[in-house]
């Protein structure tokens, strides 16, 4: 899996465009709405290499923000220049709320081209790069309010580890969210899916990365993944509640979700 | 793998059987440390602390203290960490006190998802636990508005016991009314300025059938306890006349300026004295129809003869 990725990664996210047909940009956004991250959230980034969920993470908490402090200079009607000044102040070094997200991802060469993705698109604070690997996560204990994953998971060798790692590193009260390929039930939208997947696209691979391996790789895993009913169990096993999922363009998809109570 | 396949299959089994016990004993996942779950019988000596505030922030003027129903069903913790017992509380009972708790934050959020996460911090949980929730707050109105009308009840019970006693006299309907209404009015005070927000959100189609149901249930009950025994028509009539009774006094009180919104009360005062006119105008109509009736009646006998 290691050579895969370190091999896909420059190109990772052009592949990602082409494949999805830009459509998993949406799937992302739905993502971070579905999280509805309040300013302070602390949020850990697993397999989020090229980190476009952290970045959406970080536009969805500062308009959120915005609107926050447009709502309190709304009901302060009456202060004098001297206070009003102050609060502009305060609230400029604090665009964030305090929010934060971790980057973690077992690839160097992911959390690099997600370095200079950073930099190039100007997300200067709130961003850890971390190295570590998600069965065994650099973290301590009760420390993150969200853990996603999102097109990971299926990476992961031993899948109910890294679900318990993220129970771990999970605050009580925390939410863990997995994005991820999933099963069709609908027998013509699921032909449909099959001939793209198999015949399409580890042909883009060949052309845009010059890998058809890893393509046929990756069209192969998201047909060995559990479906939606055994990963809620499994996510349930890890000792999560209210454990629930979402199926985007008719299981194409799906967004699980429990929380650690 | 096959093994992990039956442990699973198992273990579902064993929820199943759980949930249809109404969840009187706790899924083998207990054993795996629920962390808030558990923590909350540990946090039962503690509990009465933040409550009590809760309690006095919201408590009525007659000073009878609110059922916080969370501590109820939770038997008295027997400690010894990690035993199967039948302390852990449900996710429902979870969710009950995160919204009793975000309703402290409700005057400055408004009724939100950031109330919410508030609510969720101040019992130590953290503020994703609000993403349980639908973002737009439903929930948690739906929680207040179910609590003041359980509280309403538990207070038209106290005073029904009173008067039971001798110790009190039975009111009149129309003051019995007004009182009750008054009373379950007087609960939105400290809500009020963002009660209207409220109201918007009980009227989206996905929450009509329960904010109806919640109204129907309180006005049944207000009838009840004020001595209503009708099985015929009069039932609907009755209850139809006082839920626009309660309505219209609501949205009156919501932009009433006055000390202490007298100018509410004093329409409440005049709407339901006009019901009790109308249901003697309805009466006199129909003993003067059938007067006159009579009347025409002896007029033909007298003129045929």
């Amino acid at each position: 899996v290691y050579q895969v990725f370190e091999s896909v990664a420059k190109k990772y996210d052009v592949m990602n465009d082409s494949m999805t047909l830009g459509i998993h940009r949406v799937w992302k956004d739905i993502l971070i709405h579905k999280m509805n991250p309040s300013p302070g959230t602390l949020l850990l980034d697993v397999a989020g290499g090229t980190g476009d969920i952290a970045f959406r993470f970080i536009n969805y908490v500062r308009s959120v923000r915005e609107q926050q402090l447009q709502r309190k200079l709304k009901h302060h009607q009456n202060l004098s220049w001297q206070e009003i000044f102050e609060s502009y102040q305060e609230d400029k070094s604090n665009s964030l709320g305090d929010s934060q997200v971790v980057v973690c991802d077992i690839n160097r060469e992911m959390l690099k081209v997600g370095k200079q993705k950073a930099q190039h698109l100007g997300y200067s604070e709130g961003l850890s790069w971390v190295l570590g690997n998600a069965e065994e996560l650099p973290f301590d204990d009760d420390k993150f309010d969200v853990y996603t994953i999102a097109f990971g998971i299926r990476n992961v060798t031993r899948i109910d580890l890294a679900l318990q790692e993220a129970y771990r590193v999970l605050k009580p009260g925390g939410r863990f969210l997995c994005l991820e390929f999933s099963r069709v039930s609908n027998p013509v939208i699921s032909r449909l899916y099959d001939l793209y997947s198999f015949q399409v696209i580890p042909v883009l691979g060949e052309v845009i990365a010059g890998d058809w391996k890893s393509y046929q790789y990756l069209v192969e895993s998201i047909r060995q993944f559990p479906p939606q009913e055994e990963l809620k169990a499994m996510i349930e096993d890890a000792g999560f509640f209210k454990v629930d999922y979402e199926n985007l363009n008719f299981g194409i998809v799906a967004i699980h979700s429990g929380f650690k109570l | 793998a096959a093994a992990g396949a039956l442990r699973r299959a198992g273990w579902r089994l064993w929820r199943g059987r759980a949930v249809v016990r109404c969840q009187h004993y706790p899924p083998l996942r207990a054993l795996q440390a629920s962390a808030v779950l558990r923590r909350v019988s540990h946090e039962h000596r503690k509990e009465p602390l933040t409550s009590s505030s809760q309690q006095q922030f919201d408590s009525q003027p007659d000073g009878h203290q609110p059922e916080q129903e969370p501590q109820g069903p939770r038997p008295s913790y027997t400690g010894q960490g990690g035993q199967e017992s039948e302390d852990y509380e449900s996710e429902e009972q979870l969710q009950h006190r995160i919204l009793t708790a975000a309703l402290e934050f409700v005057p400055e959020h408004g009724w939100t998802a950031e109330a919410i996460a508030e609510g969720a911090k101040t019992l130590g949980l953290s503020v994703a636990a609000a993403g349980m929730f639908h973002s737009d707050g439903s929930e948690l109105i739906l929680h207040f508005v179910s609590e003041c009308n359980t509280r309403l009840s538990e207070l038209l019970e106290q005073e029904q016991k009173l008067v039971q006693l001798g110790k009190a006299e039975k009111k009149p309907t129309d003051e019995f009314l007004r009182h009750a209404v008054e009373a379950r009015l007087r609960m939105l005070i400290p809500y009020i300025e963002k009660w209207p927000q409220a109201l918007s959100v009980l009227l989206l189609p996905r929450n009509i059938p329960s904010s109806l149901s919640l109204l129907t249930s309180m006005i049944d009950d207000i009838w009840h306890y004020a001595g209503d025994q009708s099985t015929d028509f009069n039932w609907y009539t009755r209850r139809a006349v006082l839920t626009g009774i309660y309505n219209t006094t609501e949205l009156v009180m919501l932009q009433d300026s006055s000390p202490d919104f007298e100018d509410t009360w004093r329409f409440l005062e005049n709407r339901v004295a006009d019901a009790m006119n109308m249901s003697n105008t309805a009466s006199q109509v129909q003993s003067t129809g059938e007067a006159v009736v009579q009347g025409l009646m002896g007029a033909a006998v007298t003129v045929s003869n």
